[in-house]
């Protein structure tokens, strides 16, 4: 089982469509996965029309596996399951803070999904923060949505420095640009400029796309509604190459 | 783990889909997908062995078929409709378990299935799909039969009991393990009933005369189930079977010819054997060509020549072989041959014999006692000088020896007669391998011809190799059969088959 976090401590870089979209094709493609929706906000849960069902249960989140599987819920896909956000989790942090062991206790928990699924895909929420690290510890890849713009630049340097100055290794990172607007000649600098000094980005670019901001209308990924269209087939690209990359991980 | 509900029922017989959505959609929103036709077309061998092992195969397409299996796994393979032999299918894992499954039968259309097949989602005010159901019509013989399943879907179980509350009309009975198997069990299919005859029940004080007859019969009974397939050379194990239930006929009868009337030896034996000769040559073939692979890889490539000469030749003589016993086995003259086999032993019992009357059990003990110290005094005359015919004839003699104890094992001590079966078993396998040198020796001799150059070298190459081999088998005959014959086992028969009651020694 590999276990991929969506993270950005920037917000509305895209991270939530990436898991979404992401969870939808590595489910088509036959992995059994689980999409876990930690960012309070609950983005990625309203997609696929999941809602939690019990009032409360940020505190249960950490304590154990059987916690967390009652939590469940089947998409409306194949292979698909999701964990659905709850506004209670934005105490997570609280809960996280004081004990540095405490770190490992989602890397541990997840483990326990070892037999069922294949994947897990984290939506993280933006910020850096106890639940972050914790996301570091426990995620085989952190996938990094990147606009091609200066902040964006910023932000995603300052991600590098925390892993370095945290001792996480830089090589989980595995960044890509989002949301990019190929006629914009920022775009296009900003990302010449990034590909020539971080070596790691990904190949696959998804474009900025009204198709993409019509999946909270349509409440669904965008292959459902929008199949042979640009941004499908950027997902589509983006899963093939994650895919590969995570088991070149093995 | 997972372990949400899935069940399915049958639908009474005046409902339509139609009614179902009406159920349905009173609580739910559905969504049906387009239905789905397909024909399945299901294969097996004579044995119905994928049947009796849990697996199904079906063609789906022209070029496809799938291998169902037991815990309800596909996997899919490339071939067409008239492949019959595992080899004939694409590389793959089914192929690899066909190999396994099936060895040298040929796969036949034993039945087929139409199945229109219309998956339904049922949808709560969220428009989240919350249970997942399929409607399956069955069309067997212009009945079709209609069958509902639902499926829970993870974190919406409470939906599934309504789903199946407002179904509950509709319904007939519950299904349990609703599948194709199923489907299949539920048409009666001749091809899948077990073929595997079994011996009549026998008692230990059962006369010898009667048992004997009553085994008899089933073994004629069995032989005769192959015919068919030699005729239509669906496979060459059916000829092979033939032989086999032919073969232990004539072992039982001659085993104990003592019990029964000397007029009825004098009909049955010449009948048999002339009805065993006449395949001989057939099998050889059979053999030979099924070895092909294993001769090819024995010689160096510049001899491919003359072995692809001489396959074209055995497969040209096979081909004019298997006509010749095909119309044998149609002629008037086997059918006459296999009624009188069959009239003299269904008679009743002449008790024209001391034996004939004395129980069956204290007979075949005796019997086989009598014929292990035979054979011990025969293996003490062989040693390394020994002709091939001496050990030939201690080979035929192991066969019988197993014979009478397979025949008989029900009324035999169970483990201890297992043991010395499976002894039996393995030095069977040391003496089968030198005598198959033997006969490929002598086999592929009889195939040179000066005339054809390139095929009489690689014939002599293959002679002189499997001489080779012969030489080194021969060593093993001698030590299997000293490690056979031991103080032990004499004793072990002794016990074992004097004792005068039955029953499992603790």
């Amino acid at each position: 089982m590999k276990v991929i976090a969506c993270y950005s401590m920037k917000g509305g870089v895209g991270k939530t469509a990436t898991s979404v979209n992401l969870a939808y094709w590595a489910a088509k493609s036959g992995a059994k996965t689980l999409l876990i929706d930690l960012d309070p906000q609950g983005a990625s849960s309203f997609y696929f029309r999941v809602q939690p069902s019990s009032k409360k249960w940020a505190k249960r989140f950490f304590k154990a596996y059987e916690n967390l599987v009652k939590h469940i819920k089947a998409s409306d896909f194949e292979n698909l399951d999701i964990i659905p956000a709850h506004l209670s989790f934005r105490n997570f942090d609280t809960l996280l803070a004081g004990f540095n062991k405490r770190k490992n206790r989602l890397k541990r928990v997840l483990k326990g999904f070892n037999k069922e699924y294949d994947l897990v895909v984290l939506d993280c929420p933006p910020s850096i923060s106890h639940l972050s690290e914790s996301i570091f510890i426990a995620s085989d890849m952190v996938l990094v949505p990147v606009i091609p713009t200066t902040l964006s630049e910023r932000t995603f340097e300052q991600l590098m420095a925390f892993f370095k100055d945290n001792d996480y290794p830089q090589d989980k990172i595995i960044p890509f640009f989002s949301m990019v607007q190929a006629q914009k000649s920022l775009h296009k600098a900003t990302m010449e400029a990034m590909s020539a000094r971080y070596k790691i980005f990904l190949n696959t670019v998804i474009p900025y796309s009204s198709d993409i901001e019509k999946m909270g209308v349509h409440k669904a990924p965008v292959d459902t509604f929008a199949k042979s269209r640009q941004a499908s087939y950027a997902y589509h690209e983006l899963w093939e190459e994650v895919s590969e990359t995570a088991k070149k991980l093995a | 783990m997972n372990s949400l509900p899935v069940n399915t029922w049958e639908l009474n017989e005046a409902i339509k889909n139609t009614d179902i959505l009406t159920a349905i959609s009173s609580e739910f929103d559905t969504d049906a997908n387009p239905a789905t036709a397909s024909t399945l077309q299901f294969y097996d061998d004579f044995d119905a062995h994928l049947w009796h092992a849990g697996y199904l195969l079906y063609q789906v397409d022209k070029q496809k078929f799938q291998l169902l299996d037991h815990s309800g796994c596909i996997d899919e393979v490339k071939a067409t409709s008239d492949v019959r032999f595992w080899w004939e299918f694409s590389e793959s894992p089914v192929k690899n378990k066909l190999q396994k499954l099936i060895g040298l039968r040929a796969v036949l259309p034993i039945a087929s299935l139409n199945l229109l097949e219309t998956d339904f989602s049922l949808r709560n005010d969220n428009q989240k799909i919350v249970v997942k159901g399929r409607l399956t019509q069955s069309a067997v013989g212009g009945k079709i039969t209609c069958y509902f399943t639902l499926q829970a879907l993870r974190g919406y179980a409470k939906y599934y009991t309504s789903a199946v509350r407002l179904l509950r009309p509709c319904i007939k009975a519950k299904v349990n393990d609703f599948g194709l198997r199923f489907l299949l069990m539920g048409q009666a299919i001749h091809a899948l009933e077990p073929k595997q005859y079994s011996l009549p029940p026998l008692t230990e004080d059962m006369q010898t005369e009667p048992a004997v007859r009553a085994m008899a019969v089933a073994m004629l009974d069995q032989a005769r189930l192959h015919v068919g397939g030699v005729i239509a050379d669906t496979d060459t194990e059916f000829l092979h079977q033939f032989r086999v239930n032919i073969r232990k006929l004539r072992s039982l009868i001659s085993l104990l010819k003592k019990a029964l009337p000397a007029t009825m030896i004098d009909a049955l034996r010449p009948r048999l054997s002339s009805i065993a000769s006449k395949t001989n040559k057939l099998r050889d073939l059979d053999v030979f060509l099924l070895a092909q692979d294993n001769y090819r890889a024995m010689l160096p490539e510049n001899f491919g020549s003359g072995l692809t000469e001489l396959y074209s030749l055995i497969k040209k003589q096979r081909k004019q072989e298997k006509n010749k016993v095909a119309g044998y086995l149609s002629s008037d003259n086997y059918r006459a041959d296999l009624a009188i086999c069959t009239a003299e032993l269904s008679q009743h019992s002449a008790y024209q014999t001391p034996m004939a009357s004395t129980p069956v059990l204290q007979v075949v003990k005796k019997l086989l006692l009598k014929r292990y110290h035979k054979m011990l005094a025969m293996s003490a005359a062989i040693d390394s000088q020994s002709a091939d015919e001496k050990i030939h004839e201690l080979r035929i003699e192991f066969k019988k020896l197993r014979y009478l104890i397979e025949f008989f094992a029900d009324l035999l001590p169970k483990r201890r007669t297992g043991k010395i079966a499976g002894k039996i078993k393995k030095i069977q396998t040391i003496l089968g391998n030198y005598n198959d040198y033997c006969i490929q020796i002598e086999f592929l001799s009889s195939y040179v011809d000066d005339t054809r150059i390139e095929m009489s070298k690689a014939l002599s190459g293959l002679v002189a190799i499997l001489h080779q081999k012969k030489l080194e088998e021969r060593p093993k005959v001698e030590n299997a059969l000293a490690d056979f014959f031991t103080e032990n086992m004499t004793i072990e028969f002794d016990l074992v088959f004097e004792a005068a009651k039955t029953g499992d020694s603790k």
